[in-house]
């Protein structure tokens, strides 16, 4: 239903909105400047920070625009004398109070009480008498601190739980300036959307345990993404330098996730970290061992679980000599791909593709599903229990292809005798696959080779029949992904971390023989600085 | 002179009970306005121009129209939280004559077709909850409360809550917040109560004075009520006269009535006192000066011509043993230990100003201090929710204005007493 337009004037500027939004969103709308810091576009209205005064004319007392809603001919200005004066002096009621520790404040940087008195503010304070004290360093639960001399009493975080996540852990206690937030009996902020209360939360009083004191925000670039946590493919701001990922943010997103994401979502800025990742790739262990014609493959040094590296684009070249020119390890080939729905639909098109022109027929392709109890699991907000971003994708491309084997078919494949070749496109997050340690030794007792496309190390070391390539994580290559409503989405290749991964389809160009181009040099800057502040969770 | 529209029984013991209630004519009115439409009840109301008796003074049948044409349950609030600094003249109404304030109630919910009603009295008020609980439940026996009341087929409900000491809850949105078993704050406005109030129900709150006054606008009629007060303040008013005054206490005048003949009235000031000032209003309204006080007389208009309020009736009488810097002190604690947090310039402001005050009577204040309490005020004032932030400026303003020379006298006096060493900085 479209609601009527109706006319009114902001700033002498006219403009048509539909009827039945309030000035503040009005004042969006054109992005004209306003002050404000309790109204947020996704909670109600509290109207209590009162800065969004506004003069309307024929009213003779400033209103606020958050509370109100705009008329037919309206003419609305922020810019007179007597509103500049009230968000001056709106500005300096919400400091007295307020500790002002930027230097050692994580929030400075993306503080609002900084932006605001930058933009509406900078006058020469008043205020000499001491300030009240609150409680400091406040473990709210497994994911937040509080610091309630910082809070201004917004009351975003109460709204949040209270509205969204509906856990309703928050309130506010006391009243006057001994107002606090806090948790009745000190019941801990524990839900799974407990950090968009840090994301809203305008100044610095809710930090996240993860991100505190990791880096300031000015040493941060910030590109779009979108999470791969699971198949609802929240809209994400990923936070980035050269030293690594530190944090994901919801980014608006009105058909999927609107203002927020969930918790375990945040925990994507880690797949991509050098850390943990597999950095180059792995050959067999046994094999390559006092196995002379082979042993030029391995450089020599061995990798953390015990298998050999080698150069990912020498691996390839390799595995294409050995699986497909010579064919001599390839007799009778009797091939299966295994793929998992972690990577982008370009992948799959080329790596299956790929497979059916030299490796094997749609009866050798198979879907590699993980946790099947908990795969439709909704928490009726955003959280799905597919825990992979592009499941659909995946299944309409194998559907095109008319190839739709279930994990069921390749347990049976694999039980008929040993095969020879298993081409696995694993998880990029392993985590999600709970099983995923009997699932290898399984592939491993029924096969001659296993090529395995993984982002991490395999959990297992000394794999005996195993070549791992080093793949590209979401934030490292472009494609598309279909969330579980069939919503495609782009992700953007931002940086590479790891320049020995290859996404699939870089690995299929190798592996039809053909030269890849030139990698960009890494991102990275060696050595990686230490972090003597690692976020732990439980930790303050 | 006293005119005693309300209070004219009060000095019998026997009038707090139904019995004796009932011999001096009780509930009579309520079978009188029973036979009535409600409509007419609150035409009536309107026509007599009564004016809510709380603070604000806005005209109670206006009120009243506000309700929504429609079926939706509604409540009636009586706001018994009396709790504005020197007001007490609720709890003489509800100890004195809790039946009148029934009977009040239940004309007014027949006139608003209202079902069920609250009384919200203040927690401090043990003795006012004692005596209302048991009128409540002699009305019930004789039949005045429950279904059919009189036989009229008029149902109604009445029951009591009890609130728990913030003045805050005496704003009637505040009140509907902790009736509803919320925090006591404030609620946004619009949507009014009289749309969406308790319960998201449309609501009416009115004072226990107002709502006791609705019997003898019935019972004697318009015009009889009309012709006491003024034409814009008809009728008469509780005053709760404190202070520097030989007998304080309540009296009831018709409004208009001269400030200082309810001095008087009050047995006037102790001997060998000048008069200072008068808080005509409760503490939240503008100090009068001495010369004020002669114009002054006790309506809605004269009052706000003077720049003050006539609010809830609270006089508090200001002679001039009394320090000014002391006396506001003392109002600005007040209002920092009673803002409920909600609005930024009431909660941080409020704070700040009683610092500010309390910092100039200690001994701590500059001279620019009070260009500073004035600043602060201001941009206090129509800034928020409700008109507490209001009612802590709007005294410390009149304060600073109208006896600076004497604020000036106390930063110079006790600056001078720490330079000498006298008092400890």
């Amino acid at each position: 239903m479209s609601k009527k337009l109706i006319k009114c004037k902001i700033n002498k500027q006219e403009i048509e909105v539909p009827e039945g939004i309030s000035i503040i969103e009005a004042f969006k709308k054109l992005d004209q400047p306003i002050a404000h810091y309790c109204w947020h576009p996704g909670l109600s209205v509290a109207g209590v920070c009162r800065l969004c005064m506004v003069d309307i004319e024929g009213i003779p007392k400033l209103q606020i625009a958050c509370n109100t809603e705009v008329k037919e001919g309206m003419k609305i200005s922020n810019q007179s004398e007597k509103v500049k004066e009230t968000v001056k002096w709106g500005l300096e009621f919400h400091l007295i109070n307020h500790p002002l520790d930027c230097p050692i404040c994580d929030q400075a940087g993306e503080c609002e009480l900084q932006e605001q008195y930058m933009n509406f503010g900078q006058y020469s304070p008043n205020m000499s008498e001491r300030k009240v004290k609150k409680r400091k360093v406040i473990d709210l639960g497994p994911q937040i601190v509080l610091d309630s001399e910082r809070c201004i009493l917004c009351s975003r975080c109460v709204r949040f739980t209270d509205e969204v996540s509906k856990t309703h852990e928050l309130g506010i206690f006391n009243r006057g300036d001994r107002s606090e937030i806090g948790s009745f009996k000190d019941k801990p902020l524990d839900n799974n959307y407990s950090v968009n209360t840090v994301d809203i939360c305008p100044v610095g009083a809710l930090t996240s345990k993860e991100f505190r004191f990791r880096q300031r925000v000015w040493y941060l670039k910030t590109a779009d993404s979108v999470c791969v946590g699971c198949s609802t493919g929240c809209n994400i701001k990923v936070d980035y330098n050269e030293e690594g990922l530190f944090r994901v943010r919801p980014r608006y997103n009105k058909e999927i996730n609107g203002y927020w994401m969930c918790d375990k979502g945040r925990e994507v800025y880690r797949l991509p970290n050098r850390k943990g990742r597999l950095l180059e790739a792995q050959v067999p262990v046994p094999r390559f061992h006092g196995d002379d014609g082979h042993s030029h493959v391995g450089s020599g040094h061995s990798h953390e679980n015990g298998n050999p590296s080698v150069s990912s684009v020498e691996i390839l070249q390799k595995i294409r000599k050995l699986f497909l020119v010579d064919k001599k390890e390839n007799k009778n080939a009797n091939n299966v791909l295994i793929l998992t729905a972690q990577y982008t639909n370009e992948e799959y098109e080329s790596l299956i593709s790929f497979f059916l022109d030299n490796l094997g027929t749609e009866k050798d392709i198979f879907y590699w599903k993980n946790n099947p109890e908990s795969f439709n699991d909704f928490d009726g907000l955003l959280l799905r229990g597919d825990k992979n971003p592009n499941t659909k994708g995946l299944l309409e491309i194998l559907e095109n292809k008319k190839t739709l084997n279930s994990w069921e078919d390749l347990e049976s494949r694999l039980s008929t005798g040993k095969l020879d070749t298993l081409w696995v496109a694993g998880p990029e997050n392993q985590k999600v696959y709970p099983k995923l340690e009997d699932e290898i030794k399984f592939f491993e007792s029924h096969c001659k080779n296993i090529i395995w496309w993984t982002v991490h190390p395999l959990p297992i070391s000394d794999l005996q029949n195993t070549w791992q390539i080093p793949t590209k994580t979401f934030f490292e290559k472009e494609g598309t992904i279909v969330n579980f409503s069939g919503i495609k989405q782009k992700i953007r290749a931002v940086e590479v971390l790891v320049s020995a991964a290859l996404s699939l389809s870089e690995s299929v160009t190798l592996l039809k023989g053909e030269e890849l181009k030139k990698e960009e040099p890494p991102f990275l800057k060696p050595p990686m600085k230490t972090n003597y502040f690692p976020g732990k969770k439980k930790v303050i | 002179m006293e005119n005693k529209l309300l209070s004219e029984h009060y000095d019998k013991e026997e009038y707090s009970s139904l019995k004796g209630y009932q011999s001096y004519g009780g509930y009579k009115t309520l079978e009188t306005a029973l036979g009535k439409k409600p409509e007419e009840v609150v035409q009536l109301v309107k026509d007599s121009g009564l004016r809510g008796r709380g603070g604000a003074g806005f005209p109670t049948g206006v009120k009243w129209g506000f309700l929504p044409n429609n079926s939706e349950p509604r409540y009636l609030l009586c706001n018994a939280d009396e709790g504005e600094p020197g007001t007490f003249k609720d709890r003489l109404i509800m100890e004195k004559a809790p039946h009148q304030l029934i009977e009040g109630m239940l004309i007014s919910a027949w006139g608003i077709k209202s079902h069920k009603s609250y009384i919200y009295i203040r927690g401090e008020y043990q003795n006012c909850i004692h005596i209302m609980e048991k009128a409540i439940e002699e009305a019930y026996s004789a039949g005045y409360l429950g279904e059919s009341i009189g036989g009229s087929g008029f149902r109604h409900d009445m029951d009591i809550y009890i609130g728990a000491g913030a003045y805050i809850c005496g704003e009637e949105t505040g009140m509907i917040s902790s009736l509803e078993g919320k925090k006591g704050q404030p609620k946004l406005k619009p949507p009014f109560p009289a749309v969406k109030g308790y319960l998201d129900k449309p609501t009416i709150v009115n004072n226990v004075e107002t709502l006791a006054a609705v019997v003898p606008i019935l019972k004697d009629g318009v015009e009889k009520f009309r012709s006491i007060g003024t034409e814009k303040s008809p009728g008469t008013k509780f005053f709760s006269v404190s202070g520097c005054v030989q007998k304080p206490g309540n009296y009831e005048v018709p409004l208009g009535y001269p400030l200082m003949d309810l001095i008087k009235l009050a047995g006037g000031l102790r001997e060998g006192r000048t008069l200072k000032a008068v808080i005509p209003g409760g503490s939240s309204a503008p100090v009068l000066t001495a010369e004020e006080c002669k114009k002054a007389l006790m309506d809605f208009e004269s009052l706000s011509e003077l720049g003050s309020m006539l609010g809830s009736g609270a006089v508090i009488i200001i002679d001039d043993s009394c320090s000014m810097v002391d006396m506001l002190s003392v109002v600005e604690k007040f209002y920092h230990h009673e803002s409920c947090g909600q609005c930024t310039p009431c909660r941080e402001g409020t704070g700040w100003l009683s610092k500010v005050v309390d910092d100039i009577l200690k001994g701590q204040g500059r001279i620019q201090d009070l260009d500073l309490i004035k600043g602060i005020s201001e941009n206090m004032m129509g800034k928020t929710i409700c008109a507490l932030s209001d009612a802590a400026a709007l005294p410390a303003i009149s304060f600073v204005t109208k006896f600076r020379e004497e604020f000036e006298q106390h930063i110079r006096k006790t600056l001078s007493q720490r330079k000498s060493g006298m008092l400890s900085a």
